[in-house]
């Protein structure tokens, strides 16, 4: 019982599996792949936007600076003449009262001599002429058209840098600002994106020029202040274009893209935190996860029930097996899965009806051959009906034999020897009753008697009976001289009478016997009773049925016991005994 | 013996709870040291407000403010610091000038102040430095006092002609020494004179006005002052009753019938240092926060004030002018 119950278990855990798997990973190999292709798309979406971000952020950095060149641009197109130029004096202090980020501006002539100087704070200078053609600023103007200094830092705190322009010819002279970068906050603390995504500006130095927290900008040229953000720069620069991660200030893990601003030479870096930038790409790693682990879950419940209902009509079938293996052909496994399992149940169900059935043949021809030649047995059994069986009036010939002597034999031989004796009389006997298909309706002791052409006719029954008289009255004989030699004193002698009588299964129950009743039956009993050892009796009935064909000669009139007259009696001749005549 | 043990256990106990009660209120409490009287500062005090609401922080809602005013009695400041000092208050803000800073600075080495003035915060040894302020405050600085010598420069664009001009300083300004000094170097350099005359009171105004129209000067330059800024509306009153051309730093002089002015920007300034009391409310260091320098120096004229005094203004001036009365 444990192991058909190990063996049950394993058949619904190897079903339990595979069903399982079978949703599992599908499911699974999906998932992943999705949450991997999602979070490659993610990143790509990511670093797009941080790299739109960071050109926006260098678009509007870049745009500050150009506006200020542009500005300064107005100052440098009409050429100096050696007059005090009023109408660029109040043109000049237009463009300090337009642009609050210029603190101070220096108008040179084609000379480089100074001609104007204003200024938010200082004192103004009108045409001091003081020739300034050395500064590094006029220098750099006359080559390069516009020349930017590098940031310094106004008492190592409020970024400022100088701008200086020259015009398209000499003539025209030169500009140059001094500009507060400070001013720069407007724009930078404006760039806003994601929740808490900012930029800031770092010089090529790495200094921070520009920073949404004013209290850093102020600072930036404290190394400590800077170093992080010197770190975020190098980062960006290794990784180009892309974005790159780095750790800002605060110990946060950051997504940073940069992008240039051209003429100052700074850098616009745009800065997310990881956790901001990938909460997108995080959450539908969990969505993802959380999926899988449903769609598990459910698989699992699905596996179960589905194995469940699989090995349920196998473990019927099983039990239902078992039981009709135990001989109880009656059961009936009940499987209406509807499917190929059902199928296998109603088969099963068919095998054991049909068990039934042959068991029952089996035992019905069991009984049969108690009285049938097994042949004959067979043949009722096959035709299906035992109406064979049934009473009627027919036609027979009933055979008689008996041993002579047996009795005075039985009373004085040992038990072993009566034994032997008949065990070899029933085997003579036996063998020549089988061959002729005799229906054999009781024996006992030494007697017997047989009925030919019942319950199945037969051709010619008294020529059949006649035939059979003489096989077993010779296969006797032979055996009597064995016997004989023994000292045994046993004779044979046997009986024939043919007409009609009643057969058919008397009995109760299971037992049943089949048998002759009528005149013609107690006929061949006087008929054996009288006759001798080694003589077969005939009536008339049959001598007549065999006449000319076998040698039948009759012994004239007898007065039978129980009949008022007297009966032709024939005797059936019988081969000389070999030896013993 | 063991009563007299619980006693003590009972009393150093209460002595323990009260002052943290005191200590950690449920709303923080800024602590308002100002010079003068609510009135003139009102529209510093809605610049201040609007900054602590960058922050965060709204009077009456989740911070509340105490308010000590000087009215104009300067001497009173360095009591009313103290006071606010031992009201421990999360915050103290010291504005409109360096008067009010250092009589903050000297009330408390703990309590973190924010201050807000015109002059230098370094020369005037309030911080060490501007970027790395240092201490336990911070704050924020016009330019106000920078820019006195400018003062001189636009009153001489104004009358080119006048090779006089008077020189109004308050002698109890921590920076008037500086000042004075500034506009003499401008006044060499302009080749004007300059009669500097002295007034730290109310009752002194009028006899600024009187020496200067004795001394037939072209007009008077006040230097940043606080206590000359909050009382522009008595200084214009002057002004048109002397018939004296003046410049001040405040934008209130000329909104009040002055002629003009050129100083800081003191809405930017009194928001910045609102906007620094709400961070430092916020949990920030005074060291983290750099001293901030107002960028915005702003001029003001009053032009019916100067038809009246028949001065004509140069249009350089006019467009150069953020705040032009018409």
């Amino acid at each position: 019982m444990a192991g058909k119950h190990l063996r049950f278990q394993g058949l619904f855990q190897k079903y339990f599996f595979v069903l399982f798997l079978a949703v599992v990973i599908p499911l699974a190999t999906n998932g992943i792949s999705e949450a991997w292709l999602g979070y490659r798309d993610q990143r790509t979406r990511l670093e797009q936007l941080l790299g739109v971000e960071a050109r926006s952020a260098g678009a509007k950095i870049q745009g500050f600076v150009d506006g200020l060149t542009n500005q300064l641009g107005w100052l440098v197109q009409l050429p100096w003449t050696e007059e005090p130029d009023e109408r660029r004096r109040i043109d000049s202090l237009r463009l300090l009262r337009q642009v609050p980020a210029i603190v101070s501006l220096t108008l040179l002539d084609g000379n480089g001599r100074e001609r104007l100087y204003i200024s938010r704070i200082g004192l103004n200078r009108n045409e001091s002429r003081v020739n300034r053609s050395a500064d590094v600023a006029v220098a750099g103007a006359r080559s390069a058209g516009i020349w930017y200094s590098k940031v310094n830092y106004y008492r190592d705190s409020e970024p400022y840098m100088t701008i200086a322009m020259s015009g398209n010819r000499p003539s025209v002279g030169l500009v140059v600002a001094e500009v507060n970068l400070k001013l720069i906050w407007d724009v930078i603390a404006a760039i806003k994106f994601g929740q808490t995504g900012h930029a800031f500006v770092l010089d090529e130095q790495g200094r921070l020029v520009a920073h949404p927290d004013i209290s850093l900008m102020l600072r930036g040229t404290d190394e400590t202040t800077i170093a992080p953000f010197r770190e975020i720069l190098e980062a960006a620069r290794r990784t180009g274009p892309d974005v790159a991660t780095s750790r800002n200030a605060e110990g946060t893990d950051v997504a940073v893209a940069a992008a240039p601003v051209t003429g100052p030479d700074w850098t616009v870096v745009v800065e997310q935190p990881l956790s901001e930038a990938f909460k997108p790409i995080y959450a539908a790693l969990w969505r993802t996860g959380w999926l899988l682990i449903a769609g598990a879950a459910f698989a699992g419940l699905l596996a179960y029930v589905l194995a469940s209902r699989m090995t349920q009509p196998i473990h019927l079938l099983e039990k239902g097996t078992e039981r009709i293996g135990a001989g109880q052909f009656s059961h009936r496994i009940d499987i209406g899965t509807g499917d190929e399992l059902q199928r296998l149940a109603e088969s099963f169900n068919a095998m054991a009806a049909g068990l039934a059935e042959s068991q029952e043949r089996q035992e019905r021809i069991a009984k049969l051959k108690r009285f049938l030649a097994p042949q004959v047995a067979e043949l009722v059994d096959r035709t299906g009906d035992d109406d064979v069986l049934e009473g009627r009036r027919t036609e027979v010939v009933t055979v008689f034999c008996d041993l002579r002597g047996f009795t005075a034999f039985s009373a004085r031989a040992t038990p072993e020897e009566v034994m032997y004796v008949l065990s070899e009389y029933y085997d003579a006997l036996g063998r020549i009753i089988t061959r002729y298909a005799a229906t054999l309706t009781s024996f006992s002791g030494d007697g017997l008697m047989l009925l030919i052409n019942a319950p199945v006719s037969v051709d010619e029954p008294a020529l059949r009976a006649v035939d059979l008289a003489v096989d077993m009255q010779v296969s006797v004989q032979k055996l009597i001289v064995g016997w004989q030699e023994r000292g045994y004193r046993i004779g044979f002698g046997m009986g024939l009478a043919m007409g009609p009588a009643t057969v058919g299964r008397i009995g109760y129950e299971s037992r049943f016997d089949y048998t002759a009743i009528g005149s013609v039956v107690n006929l061949a009993a006087r008929l054996c009773a009288s006759a001798l050892d080694r003589e077969i009796l005939a009536d008339a009935t049959v001598a007549e049925a065999v006449r000319d064909r076998r040698h039948v000669q009759p012994v004239g009139m007898r007065l039978i016991k129980g009949y008022d007259k007297e009966f032709l009696v024939y005797r059936v001749a019988v081969a000389e005994r070999p030896e013993a005549s | 013996m063991r009563r007299r043990d619980a006693l003590a256990w009972l009393g150093s106990a209460a002595a323990w709870t009260l002052p943290v009660r005191a200590q950690s209120p449920a709303i923080p409490v800024i602590g308002y040291l100002a010079p003068e009287s609510p009135g003139p500062f009102d529209s510093r005090l809605k610049a201040f407000r609007q900054g602590l609401a960058d922050a965060g922080y709204v009077e009456g809602r989740n911070v509340e403010i105490e308010y000590r005013w000087a009215e104009g009695r300067y001497d009173r400041l360095p009591a009313l610091a103290a006071d606010l000092a031992s009201r421990q208050v999360a915050v103290l803000v010291a504005s409109g000038g360096a008067p009010a800073a250092l009589a903050a600075k000297a009330a408390t080495k703990s309590i973190t102040i924010i201050f807000e003035m015109g002059g230098d915060p370094v020369a005037l040894g309030v911080v060490d430095s501007l970027s790395r302020p240092g201490g336990n405050l911070t704050g924020v600085s016009s330019l106000s006092v920078e820019v006195s010598r400018k003062r001189l420069e636009f009153m001489h664009d104004l009358r080119p002609a006048v090779s006089s001009f008077g020189v109004a300083v308050n002698p109890t300004s921590p920076t008037s020494g500086s000042q004075v000094r500034n506009l003499q170097t401008a006044a060499e350099a302009l080749g004007v004179r300059l009669h500097v005359m002295n007034a730290s009171t109310e009752g002194e105004f009028e006899a600024i006005f009187l020496a200067a129209t004795r001394e037939q000067a072209g007009g008077i330059v006040f230097t940043s002052d606080p206590y000359f800024a909050f009382r522009s509306t008595q200084l214009a009153d002057l002004c048109f009753r002397y018939s004296m051309p003046a410049v001040t730093q405040s934008r209130d002089f000329p909104m009040a019938g002055g002629l003009m002015s050129y100083g800081g920007d003191f809405a930017q300034s009194h928001h910045r240092a609102g906007s620094y009391a709400g961070q430092v409310l916020n949990g920030e260091k005074p060291s983290n926060l750099p001293v901030q320098l107002v960028t915005k120096v702003e001029l003001a004229i009053n032009l019916k004030t100067a038809t009246a005094l028949s001065i004509a203004v140069p249009s350089s001036l006019i467009s150069g002018a953020d705040t032009v009365i018409e």
